[in-house]
């Protein structure tokens, strides 16, 4: 815009230069002013998450979360001085087709702002371009490590820890409970596939040895084959990463096949809020570990989230806190940018949430903060939600617990 | 080895009755029916619901669903499958696809995604000469080959069995001898569907039960099915437990992600040199 | 807007590519493949894989599609013995053979981490920018190729006597048609054209995954062809237009129903999609276009409109009418 008024001209040049000069700062000072085009219309958030096949069990966890903030934000009077967010929901089908489908028509047709969701590495896989093209922010929640690997022009930023982060946790809880053999029993899956390598190197390390590593592929008749061909040589423990159905199906097959190997898993599957537990009985599940990154569990703002998601003091999301934070992180870091235009907030997100600045996990009064001038930090109910430069958490910290007596108990937090 | 062999014994027994199901339909209404898997899906929510829901202990929820889904079936039939009777077999069979979307999104529309398990304590296996033996097992078998007895009984000693297997056989001439073949439709979908019921209560207290479970077993129904001859309950019976047992007997060899290979192949070799199955007949082309 | 059109009909392109592949094997001469999706990804790793090599597309589309056809020829090479019924399962099995050797073959194809990077063609020359239209007109291009070869198959005596394989193999091989070459021909054919749609399918977001090739992409191929009217190429693009759209349609419902959640609108909307299927099987059975036929003039039996330009041609008419199975257009009067 500058440049073109400051084309030289005959007569009055420095009056075009000044004027030349004002342009640049209204263009410079817009955010702040907010032109009255973009403050009449709601700032649009996309969503996209499963609610059918396979994982369609996820969605409707993410979505009451995503809505709890898309509620709080506008009876609070809404973002960049009074306008309403709009949440627009889409359902991946746990189809990476479907997912970037839905993905186009919110970027084309309801001309979303960002992008938020994605449970599911190869939907993200699938989506994630047509994000970087229309230059929209996407917030994934899932684990794959190419996701972020290349380059992203800042756009993607990961709520969830990698997998090959959540590899060596699980190593470290087999180790301490003082197993010396014991096998891997995978689900074929992009998200756990990388956890197993560093898994196994970390659990090496400590003079153990992995006698198996079996993968299977989920949605089967039955894992009999598998539970046999893994429990069969009697290792002192198994890990299992996998998902609530198929982790729910070799547990019973476990059980009822009369093994006594111990149990490791991920809290996806032998928690997923109490789900399994409800699944196979307090019997079936004593004495399985279970681990996942951890939420900020004594807080009491994350007391508060697991009170306004209606569940029982104690519950720990995974998912939901994720989606919870990818609303909130949103909302920040526009308002601390003062425009919903994509390739401008994203730059904000650091600085809405990594350190230096005020620790809160409340959104409300972060936004004020923001009003106000002050740095925060933002702490969410999934995760403390710092990033790096590749869009990646930083400092995930995982929470071990173990089922006792029909209840999850606190075991340790990992780091 | 030869727990492996009783593994597979059960599992076989377990795809037997859908696979019976499956091939009794092929048999009267001459199409190969891809909604067999959702229907499975369907009837064990129907026994879910009267467990969990409404409290009826599994037996007795069991017992209802037996009454209850062959009217799903019937419904199906004249809903769908009825105004396409004359249409050949492959519209019939798209349909069926188009059944299997409906039913399995009418339980995920009532019950949602999540996995369901019935109310019923789990148990440690008995222990026999070093095999594994579980209760669930025990009642699968016995339900299962309680099944196939009635099967037989009804097909081979029944004047509905005779009616059955003349229209399987020719409904030309069945209808020339004055077999009403709407009412033999009738009983092979209510037989068909008392299958499907009892297997379904056999898959729920083998595995989670979820919208998505029946598309786990139509592959393996119709390769079951197919190995013994499409249209020979009998053969059905057979296919599933070869297939049972080659299933886990293969994990020996290779890769257990690749027994659903290992059964194609098996498909494979038997159609190549037998072209209708083990049990099949070959049709008299019309 | 413009750019959710682009993308649905690059999709749709697709879905039509695999509604033609099914049209030739079983439209025309009545051999069921329920493997398609294993052809599609059989099609899309080929190329993916060539073309990560830096090898060009053309190549890796040429490769894609000699895999798949020598692919169709071998599977239909089992059907020499089969009927319908068994090669159907025969080709699910072949589906699923593909779909395991794609998910535990890490080393070749990434397992269910999928492929991630495919460079897409000619994206260095035109830029990101017009990429997408340049896209879209690339594939309609390729369909309107593929159309065009099949437009001029079926009217050749080629597609007359893969017809007439399809009413009855036995008149037809009395006629001295070869029935084994000319299945084995069409099902070559059919499984080019689904290398072709993988090719496609990899470029589409220059992303593959096994989890892209599940067996609703066959089923979607199926409503196609069933919509849009087998045997006819028009109706098939209709086809795979109208399934597309109510697959995307469906989307909008929710702005419609605000009582339900999430959840339970995707359930609707499956439920849509298979109820609208078993409608149109029943109350439109000919597809919204019916198949290209060298007509008989309205006779005796009443069948079929009058077409102006209607030449007698006997296997064609004469064997539609008399079997029954595959009679897909009831006669008016029933």
């Amino acid at each position: 815009m500058a440049k073109k008024t400051n084309m030289p001209s005959n007569a009055g040049r420095r009056r075009v230069l000044k004027t030349g000069a004002a342009a640049g700062a209204l263009a410079l000072s817009a955010p702040f002013i907010r032109p009255s085009w973009a403050a009449t219309g709601p700032i649009k958030i996309g969503m996209v998450i499963p609610f059918t096949g396979a994982t369609g069990a996820y969605g409707p966890e993410m979505e009451k979360a995503a809505k709890l903030v898309v509620k709080a934000i506008n009876d609070g009077g809404g973002l960049l001085g009074g306008r309403p967010v709009e949440l627009i929901i889409e359902d991946s089908e746990t189809n990476p087709t479907a997912g970037a489908a839905a993905t186009k028509k919110l970027l084309d047709l309801n001309d979303v702002s960002c992008i938020i969701g994605y449970w599911g590495s190869p939907i993200a896989m699938a989506s994630k371009q047509l994000l970087i093209d229309a230059k929209k922010v996407m917030m994934v929640s899932c684990a794959a490590n190419p996701v972020t690997e290349q380059p992203h022009n800042g756009l993607i930023w990961r709520f969830q820890a990698k997998s090959t982060q959540w590899g060596p946790a699980g190593a470290k809880i087999m180790k301490q409970r003082g197993y010396k053999n014991i096998a891997v029993l995978a689900q074929q899956n992009p998200f756990i596939l990388p956890m197993i390598d560093p898994f196994i190197e970390e659990f090496e390390k400590g003079g153990g040895k992995v006698t198996q590593n079996l993968t299977y592929l989920p949605e089967q008749p039955s894992y009999r084959a598998e539970v046999e061909k893994v429990f069969g040589p009697e290792p002192d423990a198994v890990f299992i990463p996998g998902l609530l159905t198929d982790f729910t199906s070799i547990v019973k097959e476990v059980y009822r096949g009369g093994f006594d190997s111990k149990i490791c898993t991920l809290s996806i599957a032998g928690d997923a809020n109490g789900r399994f537990l409800k699944n196979v009985g307090a019997e079936v599940a004593e004495g399985i570990d279970h681990y996942q990154p951890a939420p900020p569990l004594t807080s009491p703002n994350y007391k508060k989230f697991i009170q306004m998601m209606g569940e029982p003091e104690g519950t720990v999301f995974l998912f939901a806190g994720n989606a919870f934070d990818q609303m909130w992180v949103a909302a920040l870091a526009m308002e601390k940018a003062g425009t919903d235009v994509s390739a401008d907030w994203t730059k904000m997100v650091p600085e809405v949430s990594n350190p230096p600045g005020a620790m809160t996990g409340d959104g409300m009064e972060a936004l004020k903060m923001i009003r106000a001038g002050e740095k925060v930090a933002y702490v969410g109910a999934g995760a403390d939600c710092d990033f790096n430069d590749m869009g990646d958490q930083l400092n995930r910290s995982f929470l071990h617990r173990v089922i006792k007596d029909g209840k999850n108990e606190y075991v340790q937090t990992i780091s | 080895m030869a727990q492996l062999i009783l593994n597979g014994v059960v599992t076989g027994l377990i795809v037997a009755l859908p696979a019976i199901a499956l091939s009794l339909t092929f048999a009267i209404l001459k199409f190969p029916n891809f909604a067999i898997g959702a229907m499975l899906t369907f009837a064990a929510y129907i026994a879910w619901a009267l467990n969990t829901l409404a409290g009826v202990p599994l037996v007795a929820a069991a017992a209802l669903t037996l009454v209850l889904f062959p009217a799903v079936t019937l419904i199906c039939d004249s809903g769908v499958f009825r105004p396409l009777r004359n249409r050949g077999p492959i519209t019939l069979m798209v349909a069926s696809m188009g059944l299997s979307f409906v039913l399995e999104n009418v339980c995920r529309l009532v019950f949602g995604n999540d996995a369901r398990n019935f109310d019923i304590p789990l148990s440690r296996p008995l222990r026999y000469a070093g095999l594994r033996i579980n209760y669930e097992q025990i009642v699968a078998a016995g339900v299962a080959v309680a099944a196939l007895i009635l099967v037989y009984l009804i097909l081979l000693r029944s004047p509905l069995g005779r009616a059955m297997r003349a229209v399987a056989d020719n409904p030309d001439l069945a209808a020339a001898r004055g077999i009403d073949d709407g009412r033999v439709i009738k009983a092979t979908w209510i037989l068909a569907g008392v299958l499907i019921a009892a297997s379904s209560v056999l898959v729920g207290m083998d595995r989670a039960i979820d919208p998505q479970m029946g598309w786990n077993y139509i592959i393996v129904c119709f390769a079951a099915a197919v190995v013994g001859g499409m249209g020979s309950p009998a053969g059905a019976v057979v296919g599933a437990l070869g297939m049972g047992i080659i299933g886990e007997l293969a994990t020996l060899v290779v890769d257990p992600n690749y027994r659903a290979g290992v059964a194609f192949l098996a498909i494979a070799l038997v159609l190549l040199i037998r072209p209708h199955g083990l049990f099949g007949r070959r049709e008299i082309k019309k | 807007m413009i750019g959710y059109l682009t993308t649905i009909l690059a999709l749709v392109s697709i879905a039509a590519l695999i509604a033609f592949a099914l049209n030739v094997q079983w439209g025309m001469c009545g051999m069921v493949n329920f493997g398609l999706a294993g052809f599609v990804a059989l099609g899309a790793y080929v190329t993916a894989l060539i073309t990560l090599q830096g090898w060009g597309t053309i190549p890796a589309v040429a490769a894609a599609v000699v895999a798949c056809a020598v692919m169709g020829a071998l599977v239909s090479l089992i059907s020499v013995r089969l009927s319908e019924d068994y090669l159907a399962i025969v080709t699910l099995g072949f589906g699923e053979v593909i779909r395991l050797v794609t998910l535990n073959e890490a080393w070749l194809t990434g397992g269910a981490m999928g492929l991630p990077g495919i460079p897409r063609p000619l994206i260095d020359v035109i830029g990101d920018d017009q990429y997408e239209t340049f896209y879209l007109v690339g594939c309609i291009a390729v369909v309107a190729c593929v159309f065009a070869v099949l437009e001029i198959t079926t009217r050749a005596p080629f597609g007359r006597a893969l017809r007439a394989v399809r009413d009855d193999d036995l008149v037809a091989s009395s006629l001295g048609k070869d029935v084994l070459i000319l299945r084995i021909k069409a099902f070559a054919l059919g499984g080019a054209i689904t290398g072709l749609a993988g090719a496609m399918q990899a470029f589409q977001f220059s992303y593959i995954d096994p989890s892209q090739f599940t067996p609703i992409m066959t089923a979607y191929a199926f409503m196609a062809v069933i919509a849009g009217g087998r045997g006819s190429h028009r109706g098939l693009i209709l086809g795979a237009c109208s399934i597309m759209f109510l697959l995307e349609a469906t989307r909008f419902l929710k702005d419609v129903i605000d009582v339900l959640d999430n959840a339970q609108i995707a359930a609707i909307r499956l439920i849509l999609i298979g109820a609208g299927l078993i409608a149109l099987l029943i109350y439109r059975p000919q597809g919204l276009i019916p198949e290209y036929r060298m007509r008989a003039p309205a006779g005796p039996r009443g069948g079929g409109d009058p077409a102006p330009d209607a030449r007698r041609t006997g296997a064609d008419t004469a064997k539609e009418t008399t079997h029954p199975d595959y009679q897909m257009t009831p006669s008016p009067k029933e």
